[in-house]
């Protein structure tokens, strides 16, 4: 069962084709990520979902059903641009979505979020008086308020410190163990790893990667070597058969060449530094993002 | 439904729990008759010092009276019976042989004087004031001063020298004064309504004395009712809406409901505002001149046509409003857009004196069948002692109904588009193409 289904969706704005002929899958709860450059077409795909804008083909279904107004009902939505009502207090402004939701037992869940997000306090002061953490995270219970099946957050920790992101993050697995189906948004691929079951990248309006982050890594194979050495990146230079580094500082980052070997780079290493840690694993996510959207050549050349 | 009411209550509180609703709801009325007012409370604040007034008069006749009227007034009109406190001015006058060499001279060197603040004015008689011959010029009575339009003294000198060259002139004809005094006096027309018979009793009723209470007054207070009610609740719409739009709140909004949803939460949510506002308005008027005895002046027949046009006014003007609001870039666009868009509520206000006067001419009755100038000008018009065809507010009605129910629908069209469109000012072009499409 899918909680959200688009068959071969596509939008343009003003003859810019800003999603093109989309088909995804978001299987009943499940964590789905969103990652794609910025103006790629993820907040577009979204807004479809909610059907704040209409597609100009395909279809968009939610729960196996064709998409109406009570359906929405049953889903949380988390723009990429926050916005509250800053005159409003915090429990009228949730009750009020909550309301628009039709959301049970709303006094109860206001309380338990408010709480569980540390802003019990500031339950009867103005929006405008909190900090924008704290309004970060106004936002979010008012996206949830209601325990909405699904859930869809565009960007859910950008502009968050780690321990807010970390009781965002914690928060969205807790409402996961309880039904709920997630997508999000996200530019930080650790995030992305770490927490989804499924990724979708989208790049120039088209899907790019969907599937398990072991599906994705594996169709790119083990070409990377993780390095850490005593001389860091100027150790590496000039190894034949590396193709790209990705300098980290503390940690290089290699990918090679499919028909070299491994050995003789790690010998290679070990003429020239001490070697802390040498591990050959598959790329990572921002690795694989990297690839598929740094321009080619030609783009850099018409730019 | 169950959305829009909710919408409705959020902008409904929003908007009346406000300290600044309170306080344009008392201070709004007072703006709209503010000269009234500050008319009636400093009437009495008037200046109280000395008044020099030097009159040259070319007859040697006239001007001699002017001393003993001023003396008269000294003695008795400018102190208050009750407290002996002095309310007005005395007026000094000095009385100075013309200059028949250089009448120019004579006449810079007064108006010299009054610009030193050493005389307030000056008057002249002109030689030919008592006989006026074939020169107009000979005998008018000229009055200098720095203001002399509004100066309430050119005023008071018309009567004592009129009422000396009349009596002049009675004495050059040997006529007694007492017995030509009913060759004085004026009779006015006086204005009456019609006889009617009261429903209630069957008791023909005397025709009541027209007032200007009934004939200006009570349209005026009712037209700027309305104009003060779509001015407090339809216009704030169009920076409502986009300084929602600026802060991202709709995109928020619009996750839970539709956009016609959002849109009509707000406009309702105007309308209810309008209602609390004409009810505390017309309630505390009606109860208020109840009070005082003058409950027949209230226009019952015409209050519920009133409020329906209200609502309608309202929704008409709201959604125009609204549509713009979503369609501005930023707060700058929004502000920009309010003066041109409010250009045509103000409209029934500029022909309010030429409909007051002839109600029912051709003029008044099309332009009262404007869907968007109904809601204002037909009211005015039911609420003159004129009566008005049935007929005409009927298909008034219905015809800002059909254009409420189309300005509600386009600017739902354009609401819908415009409401997430960032960083594109669109041109009037643009706009018209989105709510002719969809």
């Amino acid at each position: 069962m899918y909680s959200i289904e688009l068959k071969a969706v596509t939008k343009s704005f003003n003859g810019h084709i800003a999603v093109k002929n989309l088909s995804l899958k978001v299987p009943e709860k499940s964590i789905y990520g969103f990652i794609g450059p910025n103006g790629s077409g993820k907040t577009t795909t979204i807004r479809m979902i909610m059907n704040i804008l209409y597609p100009d083909h395909g279809e968009i279904r939610l729960f196996g059903k064709k998409r109406t107004g009570s359906c929405l009902d049953r889903v949380g939505y988390l723009p990429e641009e926050r916005g509250l009502y800053k005159k409003m207090k915090v429990k009228d402004l949730l009750k009020f979505h909550a309301e628009l939701k039709n959301g049970n037992n709303i006094s109860k869940e206001i309380n338990y979020w408010l709480e569980r997000l540390a802003l019990e306090k500031w339950a009867n002061q103005r929006v405008e008086t909190l900090s924008k953490g704290m309004t970060q995270k106004l936002q979010f219970i008012t996206t949830i308020i209601d325990h909405p099946e699904i859930i869809i957050l565009d960007e859910p920790f950008s502009g968050l410190d780690p321990v807010n992101a970390e009781v965002i993050k914690s928060s969205i697995l807790e409402l996961r163990s309880q039904g709920s189906t997630v997508i999000f948004s996200t530019h930080d691929m650790h995030m992305a790893e770490l927490m989804c079951d499924y990724i979708f990248m989208i790049y120039q309006g088209e899907k790019v990667l969907d599937g398990t982050l072991e599906s994705i890594q594996d169709k790119y194979g083990s070409d990377t070597i993780r390095i850490q050495s005593e001389l860091g990146m100027e150790s590496i230079k000039d190894i034949q058969g590396i193709e790209t580094i990705n300098d980290y500082g503390q940690m290089q980052e290699i990918r090679y060449s499919k028909d070299t070997d491994t050995q003789k780079i790690l010998a290679e290493l070990m003429k020239r530094t001490k070697i802390k840690k040498f591990e050959i694993t598959r790329p990572s996510l921002h690795d694989i993002f990297i690839r598929i959207a740094r321009p080619t050549e030609i783009e850099k050349e018409n730019a | 439904m169950r959305k829009i009411l909710i919408l409705t209550k959020r902008e409904y509180i929003a908007a009346v729990r406000t300290k600044s609703f309170i306080i344009a709801l008392l201070i709004a009325p007072i703006f709209m008759g503010g000269s009234l007012i500050v008319f009636a409370l400093f009437k009495d604040k008037v200046e109280v010092s000395d008044k020099n007034l030097v009159v040259i008069d070319h007859t040697g006749k006239v001007a001699e009276s002017l001393l003993s009227a001023a003396e008269f007034r000294n003695k008795n009109e400018i102190w208050d019976t009750v407290s002996g406190k002095q309310i007005k001015p005395a007026y000094h006058i000095q009385i100075l042989e013309p200059n028949a060499e250089n009448p120019v001279q004579q006449k810079m060197e007064l108006s010299n004087q009054v610009r030193n603040k050493h005389i307030h004015a000056f008057m002249e008689i002109g030689p030919d004031i008592i006989h006026p011959g074939e020169n107009p010029d000979m005998s008018r009575l000229k009055y200098y001063s720095e203001n002399s339009l509004m100066d309430e003294i050119r005023g008071w000198f018309t009567l004592p020298v009129n009422e000396q060259i009349r009596k002049i002139r009675i004495e050059e004809l040997n006529l007694e004064n007492d017995s030509i005094q009913e060759l004085f006096l004026w009779h006015n027309v006086e204005g009456l309504g019609l006889i009617k018979v009261d429903e209630r009793t069957g008791i023909v009723e005397d025709a009541k004395q027209s007032s200007i209470v009934d004939a200006f007054l009570i349209p005026y207070v009712l037209v700027l009712l309305m104009f003060l009610m779509t001015m407090m609740t339809a216009v704030p719409l169009l920076s409502a809406v986009s300084e929602e739009k600026v802060e991202r709140i709709a995109e928020v909004i619009l996750g839970s409901a539709s956009p016609f949803q959002f849109m009509a939460g707000k406009i309702i949510g105007s309308v209810g505002v309008s209602l609390t506002v004409g009810m505390v308005y017309i309630v505390g008027g009606v109860f208020t001149l109840s009070y005082l005895g003058y409950e027949h002046l209230v226009p019952m027949d015409v209050l519920p046509w009133f409020f329906i046009y209200m609502i309608l006014n309202v929704i008409m003007i709201g959604a125009f409003m609204a549509a713009l609001g979503s369609a501005a870039n930023d707060i700058k666009d929004a502000q920009n857009m309010q003066f041109p868009a409010m250009l045509p509520i103000l409209f029934p206000l500029f022909v309010m004196m030429p409909i007051l006067k002839e109600p029912l001419s051709a003029f008044s009755t099309s332009i009262s069948l404007v869907p968007i100038w109904t809601p204002m000008l037909m009211v005015m018009r039911q609420s003159t002692t004129v009566t008005i065809p049935l007929w005409q507010p009927i298909l008034g009605l219905i015809g800002v109904l059909l254009f409420t129910i189309l300005s509600v629908w386009l600017s739902g069209r354009l609401f819908r588009i415009c409401i997430l469109l960032q960083g594109k000012r669109p041109k009037i072009s643009t706009l018209m193409s989105y709510a002719m499409k969809g």
